[in-house]
């Protein structure tokens, strides 16, 4: 197989994420889990784009696959015109250092490190000298409205400043593309609409292309320009709404 | 990433689970420690026997003993093992025909003319009554040229050698003191001491007088009482060979005004069974070891048979070599079971870390930095583990040291360091805890970098 360098194209038209025919099946010994059946979407850069549908429909597993934490059974993913499948191990870690960030539900912080280190971690694999390491999750601390809380460790956060910490992490690699895999699912609704508001505020500021997962039909409708609706593995719906 | 912050981040993680990290790295410590200990003690063994070889002058020594005599022949002078080797070092020299060499003067004398050979003496000793602070003892006394007497071969602890091959002085030993009850050897210089000769009368030798022993007479003895005076004292080496050093030492002019004790008449007594004449050994010194093979060749050529401390040095190394892995075997099996104690410390740990290996890959961990930063781990757990080993393996050694010398030194054994610590052990034990270390953690460190991240982020 030779590689073919492919045509570039314009930077405007080269989608955020292009994902072709993906599939995803789990094996559990003998039984085959369909978790992704031939998903096709393509998102242009700088949208805010919300992925809902029941649980199980394959929306976490999509979020994985498009973040480089898994790979595909079938299909391709590209990230700014860049194929995931041409990635090696090390490729798909140096892409998720700096091509990706990602928010989970259940915030993912280190429980032992205060927000300010928790902020300030990836940047330790980067290879980024201690000094910028810190002014860079200071500054994100604030952005987020964080700066108080930089000595607190998770348990000393409430949830809501919890995931505004995982949010500020996501951002700390510059990377041009957020994955939130319901960043809302353990927050009560006026926290909710809080942190998909600051996503919202991130993606218009700085460009970012957001791909967040979410039950909160309310919350995707009022923030979201497209949503992609998920069912039995397949996209059922796709939905400009401005 | 960077190394600093591969140390800042195994340490911080090693500082979470301290009581576990303390308790791992004890395990290595108690490995090191034993394993420094036992190699610091086939050293030291190894140290003291060659310094003693070395100070005592013994490498410079060759031994020579009339044809077919020496150590290991019987006392009827016949071989016990003709053509085996009954002891390391000794060959023999077989005159071609002629008549048995005789190790008297003349012998001594073209010995010590040959080049390379500083001196050659007699070892001559015989048994005495000594008598001291009214106190009697049975012991064997050594005859010595003044000039050995001075040498390095004999150490001097108070007091001086004697002054010439004449004088009637008298060196005793530390061991001698303690067993005659002289606590101070300093109260006993400038003293009278008596040798009372017992020697065979070779006239009472005739049938008649073994007739008037056996029917209960007198034994054919000769006692004679001879005045000397206590001028030094000498160390009683630990590892001082039989032979060379003695209890007490006079010098040969002295010896030979003994009444029936001129050097010749007493090996004629003893040797007139075998019908031979001349001294039972001779010492022969060399101005260097590298003499060793011409004169011990030029020995062999004059029909006589040699033994040179040298060579059984060689072979006492291999048996030290051989010491030192019995006892480095011992060691490893302690570092062994602290790198089993690594192992499952740091698979443990992986269990528990789970979700923190899957948050580092989330954010951008490659496998090898996972990967490292639990091979730091481990190493961390190894260098502490060495450093401190290697301090109880030193603090341990000085205890039993102490201990061991303190008993010794009642029985009037000199106190030694029974173990060496040269600074390359300390880098060796250094080195070694941190390799086995790396070696232990290598296996789990691949088991974490293997990790799956969407599995590890899963569940709460
Ligand atoms: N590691 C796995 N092994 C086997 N089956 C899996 C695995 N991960 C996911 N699945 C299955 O794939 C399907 C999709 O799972 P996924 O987690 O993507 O759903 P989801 O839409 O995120 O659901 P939820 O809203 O509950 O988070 C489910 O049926 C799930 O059981
Ligand atoms: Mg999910």
């Amino acid at each position: 197989m030779s590689r073919v360098p492919e045509p570039e194209a314009p930077p405007e038209r080269v989608p955020a994420v292009d994902v072709r025919g993906l599939s995803k099946t789990y094996r559990l010994g003998r039984v085959e889990i369909p978790a992704l059946r031939d998903v096709s979407f393509r998102i242009a850069p700088g949208t805010f784009a919300a992925v809902t549908g029941a649980s199980g429909s394959g929306k976490s597993t999509l979020l994985n696959l498009v973040g480089g934490l898994d790979t595909p059974s079938a299909g391709t993913i590209a990230v700014r015109g860049k194929a995931l499948a041409g990635l090696d191990r090390d490729g798909l870690s140096r892409f998720r250092r700096s091509g990706v960030g990602m928010v989970f539900q259940s915030f993912n912080l280190l429980p032992a490190r205060t927000a300010h280190e928790n902020v300030a971690f990836p940047l330790i694999f980067s290879g980024v000298a201690k000094a910028e390491r810190r002014d860079r999750a200071a500054a994100l601390l604030e952005q987020v409205g964080l700066s108080g809380r930089s000595r607190h460790r998770p348990a000393e956060l409430s949830g809501g400043e919890q995931q505004r910490v995982a949010i500020a992490r996501a951002l700390v690699n510059r990377p041009p593309l957020i994955l939130a895999d319901e960043p809302t699912g353990n927050l009560d609704s006026g926290t909710a609409r809080e942190i998909v508001g600051l996503l919202a505020e991130l993606n218009r500021s700085r460009g970012l292309t957001i791909l967040m997962v979410t039950h909160e039909a309310a919350l995707a409708r009022e923030f979201a320009h497209i949503v992609i609706r998920l069912r039995d593995g397949r996209v059922e719906a796709e939905e400009r709404l401005r | 990433m960077r190394f600093r912050d591969h140390m800042e981040l195994s340490l911080s993680n090693l500082w979470k689970v301290k009581l576990r990290t303390l308790l791992t790295t004890a395990g290595v410590v108690v490995g090191i420690g034993a394993f420094t200990a036992m190699i610091s003690f086939g050293l030291g063994m190894q140290k003291n026997v060659a310094e003693a070889f070395r100070s005592l002058d013994l490498l410079n020594t060759v031994i020579v003993f009339p044809p077919g005599g020496g150590p290991g022949a019987r006392p009827d002078g016949r071989d016990p093992a003709a053509g085996g080797e009954s002891g390391a070092g000794r060959e023999r020299g077989e005159p071609a025909g002629q008549a048995a060499a005789v190790l008297d003067d003349r012998a001594l004398e073209a010995i010590a003319a040959l080049p390379g050979v500083e001196t050659a003496y007699p070892d001559v000793s015989f048994p005495a009554l000594v008598r001291l602070n009214g106190r009697e003892e049975f012991r064997l006394v050594q005859v010595l040229p003044a000039r050995i007497a001075g040498s390095k071969a004999v150490r001097i602890r108070t007091g001086r050698p004697y002054a010439s091959d004449e004088a009637a002085e008298i060196i005793v030993d530390g061991f001698f003191l303690r067993g005659v009850g002289v606590k101070d050897p300093a109260s006993i210089l400038g003293a009278r001491l008596e040798l009372v000769s017992v020697s065979f009368d070779p006239s009472l030798l005739a049938p008649a007088g073994i007739v008037s022993f056996l029917q209960g007479g007198a034994l054919p003895l000769n006692r004679e009482t001879y005045a000397f005076t206590v001028v030094g004292v000498s160390e009683s080496g630990a590892f001082g060979p039989e032979g060379v050093l003695k209890e007490l030492m006079i010098p040969p002019g002295a010896a030979g005004k003994i009444k029936s004790l001129p050097f010749r008449s007493i090996w004629d007594v003893f040797r007139l069974q075998e019908g031979r004449a001349g001294y039972s050994a001779l010492n022969v010194r060399l101005s260097s070891p590298a003499d060793a093979e011409s004169v011990k060749t030029r020995i062999r050529d004059m029909g006589f048979s040699t033994f040179a401390l040298a060579d059984q040095f060689a072979q006492i190394r291999r048996g030290f070599l051989f010491l030192d892995m019995v006892l480095a075997a011992i060691g490893m099996i302690a570092v062994f079971v602290a790198a089993l104690g690594i192992i499952n410390t740091m698979i443990m740990s992986i269990l528990e870390r789970t979700r923190e290996i899957g948050i580092m890959k989330a954010v951008g961990a490659g496998d090898g930095d996972v990967r490292s930063v639990f091979v730091f781990e481990a190493s961390v757990i190894g260098f502490l583990g060495g450093l401190f080993g290697y301090g109880l393996g030193w603090a341990v050694s000085r205890a039993i040291n102490r201990v061991v010398n303190y008993f010794l030194a009642r029985q009037g054994v000199p106190a030694i360091d029974y173990f060496a610590f040269p600074w390359w052990l300390f880098l060796g034990a250094l080195a070694f805890a941190v390799a086995v270390s790396l070696a232990a953690g290598l296996y789990p460190a691949r088991r974490a970098a293997r990790v799956d991240p969407v599995q590890a982020l899963r569940h709460d």
